[in-house]
């Protein structure tokens, strides 16, 4: 899941793969401005084929929080 | 789709609903200018004509967008898009640096009024100038169906990257992205499961009871449209101007005045945006009798991944934002629906402009070219600062040119510049629609608003509207 969570975040901001990690923080670390965040939230629900809740997962701060987000619904 | 035009096969492929956007107001227009954009990008600085022409010529290769030619189908009449392969090309020079400033405006605003041969003609042109004060750069006027605001600043950063590079060996820019990645990207959507999901959002958005146009001289404007319509419960407005004769106004905001601004957006975790929308929400409420429900139709450039912030083209669709509060929200609460409203807005942007119109006019009954807002509103958060530290100090200037028609009654842009980063705002208006003087009294009462609400966010929107 953390190396599909990468590609699509390289797919929003011009970062390594590698510079990726779970601490990173999407906006101030990666680059990411809000709707940069939002729109990539929207696309990860598609590629993982789950539902979000956008207010839930906006308070996502850092790629490990949304991924614990996602690891929480994939297991629902 | 491989298409034969003029006895070249071109792989062809349909215009976008954001393209659609500006064909369908050609439609609704006499002169096909209406759809330019004129800009000037200008550094203070001795210029290497050469070294421009052949940075422009690089940056128009690697743009395919500024390649963009739309084909009529003379049998269907269906529109069509190619991208015409790159051919160096050599860019006219104008020395205009012994004129007076307000003379260079004068000819350059007139050059933007030259509309462009959209279905098969070139769809734009640039000009290398000399400005007064040492100033160097160039003019470029486009076809908005060719590129939007986002993309003008986008090919201004590759050309002036390029050009330093060459100059100075500073390092060279990566490469634009694919214009035909995009909209290929943008088809794909078409049936998609985000699709139906931005579909559902729309249409429960046409679930609630019908809005009320609110006019941003008042509510005598809604009161003659219902006097003329006979109809007393009429709640939609028709601005239209009978030959799109426009103009822009721009009004600088001081640096201090922004940075209070952004330190208030940064504080509080809410947009800049949403903090410029709260003001002119107040505004056409209080200019409305206290009304409640206000739409605003606001822009969203829908460049998020970095293949739709590189490729140039026109990305942008528009949707109402429709807010309702009661006077006694709060300036800070009233930031937050709005933030909450654009964010879900931006969310659902996807979903075609014109199509989500034609739903609106059918589920209320609105008139042909009736609408609920009376101002249209976008921000755009993308500036030429990037490029500002390259300079190293070197003077810097960006301008937009009228082409003397403007689509909307009414539509403000609120930009940062490049240099000291202040705000500035754009009043592009029709001149049947308003005065400079309404615009003037608009923006200072805006402004007022604004700042009153930033020092005071615990007070109401009646508290605001009193204090001011």
């Amino acid at each position: 899941m953390f190396e599909k969570m990468k590609e699509i975040v390289c797919e929003y901001v011009e970062v390594e793969p590698e510079e990726i990690t779970e601490e990173s923080r999407f906006i101030e670390d990666l680059g990411f401005n809000s709707y940069d965040v939002m729109c990539m939230m929207g696309d990860a629900e598609d590629k993982f084929d789950i539902e979000i809740d956008q207010e839930e997962a906006i308070k996502c701060k850092t790629v490990g929080d949304f991924l614990g987000y996602l690891g929480g619904l994939v297991n629902e | 789709m491989q298409k034969n035009i003029g006895g070249i096969i071109r792989d062809c492929y349909p215009l976008t609903p954001a393209q659609m956007v500006h064909i369908h107001t050609l439609n609704y227009s006499p002169t096909h200018e209406i759809v330019n954009i004129g800009t000037g990008q200008y550094l203070q600085t001795k210029l290497n004509v050469a070294a421009l022409r052949e940075a422009l010529n690089r940056a128009v290769e690697r743009c395919e967008s500024m390649r963009m030619r739309i084909w009529k189908d003379p049998e269907t009449g269906e529109l069509w898009q190619y991208i015409e392969p790159y051919q160096n090309e050599f860019f006219e020079y104008y020395d205009f640096s012994e004129w007076q400033e307000e003379t260079v405006t004068e000819v350059l605003t007139k050059w933007t009024s030259q509309p462009f041969d959209t279905f098969g003609g070139k769809l734009s042109r640039i000009v290398i100038v000399s400005l007064p004060d040492g100033y160097n750069g160039y003019y470029f006027n486009v076809h908005h169906a060719c590129m939007d605001s986002g993309s003008v600043i986008a090919f201004a950063k590759d050309v002036m990257e390029i050009y330093s590079s060459l100059l100075y060996g500073l390092p060279y820019p990566k490469p634009m992205t694919s214009f035909i990645d995009s909209i290929k990207k943008d088809f794909e959507y078409e049936g998609s499961r985000k699709q139906k999901r931005d579909e559902e959002f729309w249409h429960k958005q046409l679930e609630m009871p019908e809005p009320i146009y609110t006019d941003y001289r008042g509510k005598e404007k809604l009161l003659r449209f219902r006097e003329e319509s006979g109809n007393p419960n009429q709640r939609w407005g028709l601005l239209t101007s009978s030959n799109g004769d426009g103009a822009t106004i721009t009004y600088e905001l001081d640096v201090e005045s922004t940075q209070k601004i952004l330190d208030f957006a940064h504080e509080h975790d809410i947009p800049v945006s949403a903090v410029i929308l709260h003001a002119i929400r107040t505004v056409l409420s209080k200019f409305n009798d206290d009304e409640t429900d206000i739409t605003i139709r606001d822009f969203v450039s829908r460049r998020s991944t970095v293949l739709n912030k590189k490729c140039g083209g026109v990305r942008m669709h528009c949707f109402p934002l429709r807010t309702i509060m009661s006077l006694d929200t709060t300036v800070l609460e009233s930031m937050q629906i709005i933030k909450k409203a654009q964010e879900e807005l931006f969310i659902h942007a996807d979903y075609s402009t014109l199509k989500y119109m034609a739903e609106t006019r059918e589920r209320y009954g609105v008139g042909p070219g009736g609408s609920y807002h009376s101002m249209n509103f976008t921000y755009q958060p993308a500036t030429l600062n990037s490029v500002v530290p390259y300079l190293k100090g070197i003077g810097f200037k960006s301008r937009w040119y009228s082409s003397g028609k403007q689509p909307q009654p009414m539509y403000i842009t609120a930009m940062h510049r490049p240099g000291d980063g202040g705000l500035n705002f754009f009043f592009g208006y029709q001149k049947d629609c308003a005065t400079p003087e309404e615009i003037e009294f608009l923006y200072y009462f805006t402004g007022r608003v604004l700042f009153r609400s930033i020092e005071n966010p615990d007070k109401t929107i009646k508290e605001i509207i009193d204090m001011t």
